[in-house]
This record gives C-alpha cells, sequence and structure tokens, in this order.
C-alpha cells in the first residue's frame, strides 16, 4: 500500500480495481487480470489457491477465470476494515485468513479421506459430488469450519467474482445503473 | 495523552442516533464533540457495487457470537461516520399503539414507560426534518392520524405491483410504503432515480442518510466529528455520582481522555452495553448504570419470512429502492397467528441486485454449477420477493457480557447470547405459509420459501427503558436512572421490539430526547 500513492489508491477504490503487487511494484488490476496476467499470490501458497479455484468453478464456472483466488489473496491480504469479501458481512471473525485456511484444510483432509486425492485433483464429477454433500453437511469425519457454511462463503465470492461485475450484469441482460461506477467494469 | 479542551457533550458513535443528539445540542449553542471509531465516509465514498458497499459495514473489534441461534449483526451495523444509516434501506414504519403495553395487554413481554401518543409528535417532526415519502392518510386504517409526509409515494415498478393481487385475495390491504427517501426534490436533495444501490450508501443525497440530515445539520452548528476514535471507558467521579468523559484511543492508538458535562452513548444496542460494562469502577463495581445487573440483557432482534417468486413476465426487479414499495400492518396485531404470539410487518417490491446477501443468487441457496447460471438467468427477467418482517419478546437470557479475550485497545470483547423462543418459530412459519399462497394467487410461475437459519435482523435492547431502576438501565429520554448525566441512544433503549423497521423509531426517540437534554440542561449538569 505504501508504494502505491494514496490519491491514486483512493481513485482506483472509487472507480474499483483492487491493488496488485507486480514486478515489486503495485498496481491497479482487476481479479481477472490479475490472474491472467499470473500475478504471485500475497498469502496463499499455491496449493491453497488451487483449492479455492477448483471450489470456485465448481460452484459457478467462470470463477476460476475470472479471478477468485486472486480476489480472495488480495483481500486477505488488506486489513479487515478494508476488506470487500462477504465473509465480513456473514460474522467471519477477521483475520480473514483463518477461516479461508481452516476451509481448504478440512476440504482437502475430507477429499484425501474419501479418495485419497486433495479436493483439486477430483474430476469434475466427483468435485460436484463432494460441494453437494459439504453443503449438506453430509461428509463423514468432517474436521473444520461447517460445510454448508464454507459453501455459503466461497460461494458467494464465486458469485461475486462472476456475477457482481458490470460484465456479469451484462451477461444476464440487467442494466448496472451506477451513481459511481466502479473501473474498469468491475 | 495530550489535554483536551472539556465538551459540554460527547456523544459515542455517528450513526442515527448520535447524528440527531449532535443536531439539537449543537444548534443550542454548546460545544458537541462526537466520537467515531470507524472512518469519516463522505457521499462520494459510496460506491453502487456490492464489493465496495462492504467497506461501511462492520469492523473493528468483533463480537462472539452465542446461543442457538447466534445474533448475525455484521450485515446491519455500521463503520464509520453516519453508522448502519449509512447503508440502511430507509424504510420508515413506525411502531403501533399495540407495542408499547405488551405486558399489561398480554401478559407477555414488557411494557413501555410511554405510549404512541409519546412518540407520534416525534415521528412527525423526523419526517419533516429529513424528508419522508408516503402516504400517512392511507396509514390511518392502522394507526391515529398525524400530519402528511412532506412528499407523496415513491414511484412503484412490476416487481412490487405484481403481488398486489396476491394479497388482495388473502386479505392484506397494503399501502405505500413509506420511506426516508426523496420521491421529489426536498430540502435542496434531489429525488431518488430508483437504481435500486440503497444499501450500499446512496451518494446523490436523496436517500435520508446522517450525512445529508442531522449530522450535517450537525457539522454546520459547529459540532467535530473525530473518527477513528474508538470509546473504551465511560469515567466518572469519584464517587460515582456524575459521569466526567470518555476515554477512547485516537488514531495513532494513543489513548486520550474528552471531559464532557454529559455523555451519550450512541454506538449501537451491541457495544453501548460493552461500554458500560467495561466502565465498572469502585462505585460501579459492575460497570455503570448496572446495579440492577440489566446493562446487555433483553438483546432483541426481528427475523423476516421471505417468500421468492419468479413470474412469465419481465418484473424488471433492477429498478426501484432496495427498501420497500408497499406495506402492511393487517397482520400486525399479537396474535394475528393462530398458536403464535407476536406481530408481523410485511413488505412488497424491492429492487434486487446478482450477489451479496439479498442478491438473486441467494434466493436458491441449493442451487450451483451449471444450474446456478441457468437460475441466474431466469432470475433476471421474473424474480421478485416479499418479506414478512417478525417480532421477538424480550428474553432477559438474550444478553451482551465481556469475555475474557481482548481487542487491541485492551478491552475485553463482547459476547452476544442469543436464542429464539417456540413463539419466533410459530410465526416465521405462519407467514412462510401466508406468502406462499399470496405468490399464488397474484400467479407466480414459481414460488418458494427462503428457509434455512432463521435470520436476526436490527439488534435493539441491551440498554432498555423503564419506570425505574428495578426494571430498566434508563428512562424514556434514554437517561440513565443512576448517573443522571449519562444517557444512551438507539434501538438499545427499546424494551420489546415491534416488528417495523427500527430507524424512523431511532431517529424519534433519540430527537425526543435529545430535546429533554437540551431543555432540562441546567437541572441536568447542575
Amino acid at each position: 500500500m505504501h508504494e502505491l500513492k494514496r490519491r491514486d489508491f483512493i481513485r482506483g477504490a472509487a472507480l474499483g480495481a483492487l491493488a496488485f503487487t507486480v514486478g515489486g511494484a503495485q498496481v491497479l488490476l482487476t481479479a481477472r487480470e490479475a490472474r491472467a496476467q499470473g500475478v504471485p499470490f500475497r498469502l496463499l501458497k499455491a496449493n491453497e489457491a488451487e483449492t479455492l479455484e477448483a471450489l470456485g468453478e465448481t460452484l459457478l464456472p467462470g470463477a476460476r477465470a475470472a479471478g477468485i483466488s486472486h480476489f480472495i489473496d488480495q483481500q486477505l491480504s488488506v486489513p479487515p476494515e478494508e476488506a470487500l469479501l462477504e465473509a465480513r458481512i456473514l460474522n467471519v471473525k477477521p483475520p480473514y485468513a483463518n477461516f479461508y485456511r481452516a476451509a481448504i484444510g478440512a476440504m482437502d483432509r475430507a477429499s484425501q479421506a474419501r479418495g485419497g486425492v486433495r479436493f483439486a485433483q477430483l474430476n469434475t464429477i466427483e468435485q460436484r459430488e463432494f460441494v453437494d454433500l459439504m453443503r449438506q453437511n453430509k461428509l463423514d469425519g468432517w474436521q473444520g469450519p461447517p460445510g454448508p457454511f464454507i459453501y455459503l462463503v466461497t460461494r458467494s465470492d464465486a458469485v461475486d467474482v462472476v456475477y457482481g461485475t458490470m460484465e456479469g450484469y451484462e451477461s444476464l441482460g440487467i442494466p448496472y445503473m451506477a451513481h459511481i461506477a466502479p473501473e474498469k467494469r468491475w | 495523552m495530550a489535554k483536551l479542551e472539556k465538551a459540554a457533550v460527547v456523544i459515542v458513535g455517528a450513526g442515527a442516533s448520535g447524528a440527531v443528539y449532535a443536531a439539537v445540542l449543537a444548534k443550542t449553542g454548546k460545544k458537541v464533540v462526537v466520537l467515531e471509531q470507524g472512518p469519516d465516509w463522505k457521499l462520494s465514498d459510496l460506491i453502487s457495487s456490492d464489493f465496495w458497499g462492504r467497506r461501511i459495514k462492520t469492523a473493528g473489534a468483533p463480537f462472539i457470537l452465542e446461543g442457538k441461534n447466534p445474533m448475525g449483526y455484521a450485515y446491519q451495523s455500521g463503520w464509520g461516520v453516519g453508522g448502519a444509516a449509512l447503508h440502511y434501506f430507509a424504510n420508515f414504519p413506525r411502531l403501533l399503539q399495540n407495542d408499547f403495553k405488551v405486558k399489561s395487554e398480554h401478559n407477555r413481554g414488557l411494557d413501555w414507560p410511554i405510549d404512541y401518543k409519546d412518540v407520534a409528535p416525534y415521528y412527525d417532526k423526523v419526517a419533516r426534518d429529513v424528508g419522508v415519502s408516503g402516504d400517512a392518510k392511507a396509514e390511518e386504517i392502522w394507526r391515529p392520524a398525524g400530519a402528511a409526509y412532506p412528499m407523496p409515494p415513491m414511484k412503484t415498478f412490476r416487481n412490487g405491483e405484481i403481488w398486489l393481487k396476491g394479497f388482495e385475495a388473502v386479505g392484506i390491504r397494503m399501502v405505500p410504503a413509506a420511506v426516508g427517501m426523496n420521491s421529489t426534490e426536498y430540502k435542496g436533495r434531489p429525488a431518488c432515480i430508483y437504481d435500486g444501490w440503497c444499501h450500499v450508501g446512496c451518494p446523490t443525497g436523496a436517500l435520508s442518510n446522517p450525512l445529508v440530515t442531522y449530522l450535517g445539520d450537525a457539522r454546520k452548528a459547529g459540532v467535530e466529528v473525530r473518527a477513528w476514535s474508538t470509546v473504551t471507558r465511560v469515567l466518572t467521579n469519584g464517587n460515582g455520582t456524575r459521569v466526567t468523559g470518555v476515554e477512547y484511543y485516537d488514531q495513532k492508538k494513543e489513548k486520550q481522555f474528552q471531559p464532557a458535562r454529559v455523555v451519550v452513548l450512541a454506538a449501537w444496542s451491541a457495544q453501548n452495553p460493552r461500554i458500560l460494562l467495561n466502565s465498572a469502577n469502585g462505585a460501579h463495581p459492575k460497570g455503570l448504570a448496572n446495579r440492577n445487573g440489566l446493562v446487555g440483557k433483553y438483546m432483541m432482534t426481528h427475523f423476516a419470512s421471505g417468500t421468492w417468486a419468479i413470474f412469465d413476465e419481465n418484473v424488471e426487479n433492477h429498478m426501484g429502492t432496495t427498501g420497500a414499495q408497499y406495506m402492511s400492518y393487517d397482520r400486525y396485531g399479537k396474535t394475528s397467528h393462530k398458536g403464535a404470539f407476536g406481530s408481523s410487518f410485511i413488505v412488497a417490491g424491492s429492487a434486487l441486485k446478482t450477489s451479496d446477501l439479498g442478491g438473486f443468487a441467494n434466493a436458491r441457496l441449493d442451487l450451483f454449477g451449471a444450474d446456478l447460471h441457468a437460475f441466474m438467468k431466469r432470475a433476471a427477467r421474473g424474480l421478485t420477493r416479499i418479506n414478512a418482517f417478525g417480532e421477538e419478546m424480550p428474553n432477559i437470557e438474550n444478553r451482551v457480557e465481556l469475555a475474557t479475550d481482548k481487542d487491541e485497545f485492551g478491552m475485553p470483547l463482547g459476547r452476544i447470547v442469543h436464542s429464539y423462543d417456540q413463539d419466533v418459530s410459530a410465526v416465521w412459519n405462519a407467514n412462510f405459509e401466508e406468502g406462499l399462497k399470496i405468490a399464488k394467487a397474484a400467479g407466480a410461475k414459481e414460488a418458494w420459501s427462503g428457509r434455512g437459519n432463521i435470520p436476526t435482523i436490527h439488534l435493539m435492547g441491551g440498554t432498555i427503558m423503564g419506570t425505574g431502576a428495578a426494571n430498566s438501565v434508563v428512562n424514556s429520554y434514554g437517561q440513565t436512572h443512576e448517573i443522571p448525566n449519562l444517557f444512551v441512544a438507539g434501538p438499545g433503549i427499546f424494551p420489546t421490539s415491534g416488528a417495523s423497521n427500527p430507524t424512523y423509531t431511532i431517529f424519534a426517540l433519540s430527537l425526543r430526547g435529545a430535546e429533554r437534554l437540551a431543555g432540562k440542561w441546567k437541572t441536568i449538569v447542575a
């Protein structure tokens, strides 16, 4: 944040982009652009981001390309009072990284217990079946945040990045009608 | 710690109630300081986006949530100047006569120490102050006559109108919703343009958030608003008979003491008890205003039975306001539903967005993957919703208390313990059943109940008003029974919750309390 002048950040925030670190400098990008450019994650480990992307894609196809892991990662790296995650309004106790790490761990443990592989390594049919059981709290031996709550929070993240954007509204044929428009139609 | 100039009044919290107190007292020439723990938002910060709208919702030290029905408070609470009223829906229904004497009339809950007629003049005053649109005459089928609203009702849209046939079929009368929004230009603020972004903050000034109403007036009258100021304790004199000011941490996280002749706690239903309990001292070992042990008790909330429907036409659900186009008190009697106790308040017609808690996607939480995509496409054209809000009776076991964990300032976290009783389940279910009948009669192609966990909406209680120290924390003006120059403002002073949205009543009670404080100033500070 210090490298990005506050004035530029406020302007970007007012218009909608997020601050990502690229080549040591902070730039304003959408999460989709950050993923497309391969921006390194700030907090998430590669396997954690992989699980989140696989979960997001299962919950709402298109969430992977829309940058769900980059969105969450960037949001986990800012102070909780600046976070834009739905977790914030779902009473998740900050720091939010604790919840996401616990959720990812619970999913991967349950997946390995069932089939010997992490969630991201399941095929798409298996991933769908796993998520369907998780949302109904029907996975045996589950350890971690309640499965239905993980489903709610991460499904919201997926909806955010796919349908919460101006492009998302456009894809549904809904006029966005902003008073103050987010930057880059985010 | 710098020595700060003594204020006549220090107000803790820059939301709906704090803004009213600030405006009223500053206009009498008093030096007023408002301390707000979050940022100093401007209208230009209110970006039209569900993502960015979350910045103005809860932050700071979290509350620990326990009980059978944990009080999910985050969506309802505010963060920064304007408080929750910066993102409220501005539905302006009032409490009715039957809300004020529930104990006397039904041997349930509690009585208020005042009646509807004591609050009614303040509803009318607030309507003139902030601008309310609606049809007061139409509301007289449920309440005594009062002043007309200063603006005619808001425009209606198909997503609301389409329900009317269904309501009529089950015998529920709907009238234009009273809202704190401009249907026409009012006091230099523009008319609403019906874009449905109310819930993330209205930057045009058409919606009566504190920045463009009472807090704006307060600032013009010289009130100093100090953002990023987290109050941890109210201090008293040695024998505990008077408060002397508040201890807070500033933006640099340095401890300060703001001396004042009067302290008004307007920091929200859960935070006010937390501060009072943390202010325990030798004269008040259980916390300030808490000799009877009632600080933090009787926390209440509303719940909603949302009925979703898809119609076979384009209902333009992106149009309108987040609040309501129509409202009804026809199920507001405490025994309206057989075998259940508590009022219900019904609304129809709200603009919908794609994401966030109230968005399309959450209308069918069971769907994901390709099914969710397909639903979103259908919902975009024909989805709409009605809601019936229910009343929870006060229960002393529902409470705020201090936990052992502490925040960054060393202040114990608050713990909210909350469970619903059987009446809540019964009212919730009855409203769902009726909602489906309404949807069917309205001609919905598909209709379903928005079930899940019983939601918790609008936090009230915790510092309730009553006739004396034996049964309450404050009197009907918000003045604590134990310490005459310590006031509490906001929904925390409600002894029962009613079923209607609370902010209009918050404004009205705050105006009543602030005018009393100004009028009795010499007595109170003597």
